[in-house]
């Protein structure tokens, strides 16, 4: 299933967190592993003259300065790299970031692309631009071909392996690929599944909200709506669970990951536009759900992007 | 009754040094080298306290957490996290107390003197 993993990585400590993810996993399931570095933005077309992504410096790029970032870049992860003790490609390059993490990711014919929540850059512009999810991964996450691994905390990166996935399903056209994917997943790993959905009861009308009735009618609904729609399509597969909760939607699956112990959540990630960041404090769900979990976060996209 | 400690630790070095301090404080010790002989040992030393490392090569701390916790005997032993990676204090939600590796032997005994007495 994952044939071929691109790690995206800016060589800063905002990066480490994700980089023990890809590589354990890259490790642990005989994977190739292709880590891009995104050095710096052309000052001008064509020039040789690009602005550092890390310092913000302009520097002249020669051959002795990619030789300088390689070098820096493996001594970053020497231990990873040893042990994960096979062949590697680090990929070199300057640019936008999120259309250069892209372009590699199409001519790689990369199965995954694992990436932290923020470049170091955005989490040092400010305590707002903590709690919002990074302008490289939301594009990145927006337009890939294949699902994109979220590490959002380092708390997200005890990985080990996995065995227990969460499902979140909003019942959308993208959730039904999420699901696919993260079925396809399970089977794989022989893991247990929770398909999980939380009612929002933060924007219901008031008589929803205040009801208890009908909060819980309205669960029993969608249990029915999780079996018709997911289990039927299980082949038998009969280690799974159904769980419905209500609240506002990504503190309840980030409260369900934590109680369930769970090593990945995949969630379908739909949003059509990027938001300015005066716009989207609270983000969609999944990108609350990326900053706040233990968990690490499979975002896959519509399916109409996903790689055939 | 001398309380009893399990260390789950794949360094030997880690373990030689916690079950140093332990014995020396009067603790009795058991060891797991890694989370998946955890369990079985666990059950059969029935200990009053854990200490978890959290990378270990075959199971990691969280995932022998995780499996402590659906033991209904053995789910509410207390466990403090000592580890050398990131953000440990977040692995382990309901951990006593995490401890980044290199830690003070003195902090180790008073967590553990605080959770299980002496």
């Amino acid at each position: 299933m994952f044939k071929k993993i691109l790690f995206a990585t800016t060589g800063t400590p905002s990066c480490d967190a994700a980089a023990r993810v890809a590589f354990d996993m890259a490790k642990r399931y005989n994977t190739e592993l292709f880590i891009i570095n995104v050095f710096g933005i052309p000052s001008r077309s064509f020039s040789q003259v690009i602005t550092d992504l890390r310092t913000g410096d302009e520097i002249d790029l020669h051959d002795d300065q990619l030789v300088k970032i390689k070098n820096k870049l493996e001594r970053r992860y020497q231990q990873q790299i040893h042990d994960y003790n096979s062949p590697h490609d680090i990929v070199l390059t300057d640019g936008i970031p999120h259309t250069e993490i892209l372009r590699v990711a199409r001519k790689k014919e990369i199965d995954l692309i694992v990436m932290g929540a923020r470049t170091s850059t955005e989490e040092n512009t400010g305590s707002v631009n903590r709690h919002l999810i990074g302008s490289t991964l939301q594009n990145v996450a927006r337009s890939a071909r294949c699902p994109v691994l979220i590490i959002g905390r380092a708390a997200a990166s005890f990985w080990g392996g996995i065995s227990n996935i969460i499902f979140g399903t909003d019942f959308s056209k993208g959730s039904s690929q999420a699901f696919e994917f993260a079925f396809n997943l399970t089977k794989m790993f022989n893991a247990s599944l929770h398909i999980f959905h939380a009612i929002d009861i933060s924007s219901g009308p008031f008589e929803f909200t205040k009801n208890q009735e009908v909060i819980e009618d309205r669960i029993r609904e969608v249990r029915g709506m999780i079996r018709k729609r997911y289990i039927s399509k299980m082949e038998g597969y009969n280690d799974y669970e159904i769980d419905v909760w209500e609240g506002i939607p990504y503190v309840e699956i980030v409260k369900y990951a934590r109680e369930s112990f769970a090593d990945l959540i995949v969630m379908a990630h739909h949003t059509k536009k990027m938001a300015p960041p005066e716009e989207s404090v609270f983000g969609s769900n999944v990108e609350q759900v990326v900053l706040r979990s233990n968990a690490p976060v499979i975002s896959v996209n519509h399916p109409a992007r996903q790689k055939k | 009754m001398t309380k009893k400690i399990m260390i789950v630790d794949d360094d030997p070095v880690i373990v030689k040094y916690l079950e140093n301090i332990f014995k020396n404080s009067g603790y009795k010790t058991c060891v797991a080298r890694d989370g998946s002989q955890g369990i079985n040992i666990v059950k059969k030393e029935n200990p009053d306290l854990i200490t978890l490392d959290l990378e270990m090569p075959e199971e990691w701390g969280p995932r022998f957490y995780r499996k402590l916790s659906k033991e209904k005997l053995f789910k509410n032993i207390p466990v403090i996290v000592i580890s050398g990676l990131s953000g440990n204090q977040y692995a382990i939600h309901k951990a006593v107390a995490s401890l980044t590796k290199p830690f003070d032997r003195d902090v180790l005994l008073k967590i553990v003197k605080d959770t299980i007495g002496e």
